[in-house]
């Protein structure tokens, strides 16, 4: 189902603002990420799309329907929550019924559609255990189960992988794409780590402060920030961020003097500082010294130090390790400048301008 | 070192069980003894020859039959209605959010603190206004709502999630649904943990069935045992034959679901 949000704003006390005006699109059958640090009024927007919570002001649509005043079982939308919250009492198969039940469903109806489930999320040989006796990403499979029973318009992942292990976290994104692809239901995820948004999204939608800072394709986001609080929320390593000023003698003449002068922030992406043999497209070509060179197998990472700025750089792996200082080249990919506000004038995709 | 320990630790408990045994092995041995036994000096503990048939002049010194209906009829009604009363309450306090809902919950709060013996009078001048004195309304009205209950129902329910109440939602569940589908199953040691101390205090309760009953055919079977004090003293083998048969249901009850009490008790974090 595709979801709009009109101009929804919304206040828990009346007072501050959790959400302002948001407006977007969420298409049908695509998964989209919310990210944001906590508190960015990720859960919040979560719970407007879900109907538990009602907006203070805006529209929300489910296609073309307004669901505005709907709540959450006549918006038929499925949940899973960070704890999983499955019901102890009940086993896995009973858990994945609940919903069908309440929908009432005959017995053999439900049971079918029970074990069609568990198969799908590879929980079929736990049906008669009870939620404690699973292991945490088996009872994040039942909570998916479940949420996918009554066939919901859209599924909705809160923080779904923060209670599992790393190594289970990855296994189990990619089991929730796989389920989304499979399924082809609209799903909504929540996640406050970059890594896993930038992994399994159609789109990223990143919030903070009460608005959509961006929401673009994972790529997007990563090549075209359109503000420093977007170019410094993804990335790993962070992107360098160094007053402009300091770059302005290097950068004369290579970027419009017009820009330049309204330039408060320099970004630098990690992988934009290479070796002058390496490099692609560069914009000039900077003098520093080595602080510091570390190899790990195939990856390494060099601190470099700027007019007194430390840069760090993923692309220095030919450096020889005796070197202390060098001249290295400022690719025009993963270079950009923001103004005082925050906004990208400079960099990326310049056809967005 | 560790051995004297654990020696100590066995003897004061079975110190203990011997001094919680010992009225009940009194009450035995008296409702078996022969009437100048009862009241003989040193005391008998075992008697000479085993009365039985003080039980059957016991049963017949008063209508017990129909005291025990009375009983049964006054504790089930009572455990009933408070328990429904209490989970709805405690559902609200615990899972609703209402305006004044603090507020409520602290003047009911400190409701408990009124000793019980107060209320006696002006729950006994309300019921007479409303004509309900030697009526069973009399004897069940005032337990259909137990604070203490709805409080260790709502420590309970409080340690179930508002997320669990939230995927109940979503998952199609009313608030009713999710009470008694959800809620109430996964609070299940609690609530029978109340329910039988709830049995327990209904079938003794002793002052307000004397205080609002006069009738005979209204009175519960602890008013009942009074049958054996009269103007020339009292007949304490009767009485404990007597109250031999008045405590065997509630032992039965407590035998059987022990597990449940004593878990119920330690989860609430009120030691009885
Ligand atoms: N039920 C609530 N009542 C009042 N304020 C809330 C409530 N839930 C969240 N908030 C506030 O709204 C803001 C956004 O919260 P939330 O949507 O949970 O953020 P996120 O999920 O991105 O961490 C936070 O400042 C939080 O304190
Ligand atoms: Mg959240």
């Amino acid at each position: 189902m595709q979801v709009t949000f009109k101009d929804v704003t919304l206040s828990y006390d009346g007072k501050r603002e959790i959400l302002k005006h948001l407006n977007f699109v969420i298409q049908e059958g695509t998964l989209v990420c919310l990210l944001g640090p906590s508190g960015g009024g990720k859960s919040t927007t979560l719970n407007l799309i879900s109907g538990l919570l009602a907006p203070t002001a805006g529209h929300i649509f489910f296609g073309d329907k307004d669901v505005t005043k709907e709540d959450a079982l006549a918006r038929k939308v499925g949940m899973v929550f960070q704890n999983y919250a499955l019901y102890p009492h009940l086993s896995v198969q009973k858990n994945i019924e609940f919903p069908l039940k309440m929908a009432g469903l005959s017995r053999g109806d439900r049971a079918k559609k029970a074990k069609e489930l568990a198969a799908l999320v590879h929980v079929d040989d736990q049906l008669d255990k009870k939620p404690g006796e699973l292991s945490g990403g088996q009872q994040q499979r039942v909570a998916i189960a479940r949420a996918l029973a009554k066939e919901p318009s859209i599924l909705l992942l809160d923080e779904p992988l923060s209670n599992l292990d790393a190594r289970l976290r990855i296994e189990m994104r990619e089991e929730i794409r796989r389920i989304q692809r499979e399924t082809g239901v609209t799903t909504v995820f929540v996640t406050h780590d970059q890594d896993e948004a930038m992994h399994i999204s159609d789109k990223i939608m990143v919030l903070h402060d009460g608005h959509i800072q961006q929401y673009s394709t994972p790529t997007t986001l990563y090549a075209d920030p359109e503000n420093l609080f977007v170019a410094q929320f993804i990335g790993e390593p962070v992107i360098n961020s160094v007053p402009a000023s300091a770059l302005s003698h290097d950068l004369a003449g290579v970027v419009p003097a017009d820009i330049l002068s309204q330039a408060q922030t320099a970004g630098i992406r990690p992988e934009a500082l290479t070796l002058p043999q390496r490099a692609l497209n560069p914009l000039t070509t900077l003098h520093g010294k080595v602080v510091e060179f570390d190899q790990f197998g195939r990856e390494s990472t060099a601190k470099l130090d700027y007019n007194n700025l430390q840069l760090i750089s993923t692309e220095m792996g030919q450096l020889s390790h005796d070197t202390k200082e060098l001249d290295f080249t400022l690719e025009k990919k993963g270079f950009f400048l923001f103004d005082a506000n925050g906004k990208r004038i400079f960099g990326g995709d310049d056809h967005a301008e | 070192m560790k051995k004297v320990a654990s020696v100590l630790r066995y003897l004061i408990l079975t110190l203990g069980a011997i001094i919680m045994i010992l009225p009940f092995f009194w009450m035995l041995s008296t409702s078996l003894k022969t009437q100048p036994e009862t009241i003989q000096l040193p005391p008998v503990w075992i008697p000479k020859s085993l009365q039985w048939g003080n039980y059957v002049e016991a049963f017949k010194a008063a209508p017990f039959g129909r005291y025990f209906v009375n009983s049964v009829i006054v504790t089930v009604v009572t455990t009933i209605g408070q328990l429904f009363t209490s989970i709805l309450a405690a559902f609200a306090f615990s899972k609703l959010r209402f305006w004044g809902r603090n507020l409520l919950f602290m003047i009911f709060l400190g409701t408990m603190m009124i000793p019980g013996e107060m209320l006696i009078i002006p729950n006994f001048v309300t019921l007479s206004n409303m004509h309900l004195v030697n009526t069973y309304g009399a004897l069940i009205l005032p337990w259909l709502a137990s604070f203490f209950t709805v409080f260790t129902l709502r420590q309970t329910f409080n340690s179930v999630s508002d997320q669990t109440y939230y995927a109940a939602k979503i998952d199609g569940a009313s608030d009713w649904k999710f009470l008694w589908h959800i809620l109430v199953p996964m609070s299940k040691s609690t609530i029978t943990a109340v329910t039988v101390l709830q049995v327990i205090g209904s079938w003794n309760s002793f002052m307000w069935p004397l205080i609002v009953t006069n009738d005979e055919n209204m009175r519960t079977l602890p008013v009942g045992l009074q049958a054996f004090t009269t103007d020339a003293g009292t007949n304490f083998a009767l009485l404990m034959a007597a109250s031999t048969f008045v405590i065997i249901p509630m032992v039965v009850v407590y035998i059987f679901l022990q597990k449940y009490i004593i878990a119920g008790i330690s989860n609430s974090g009120l030691k009885g």
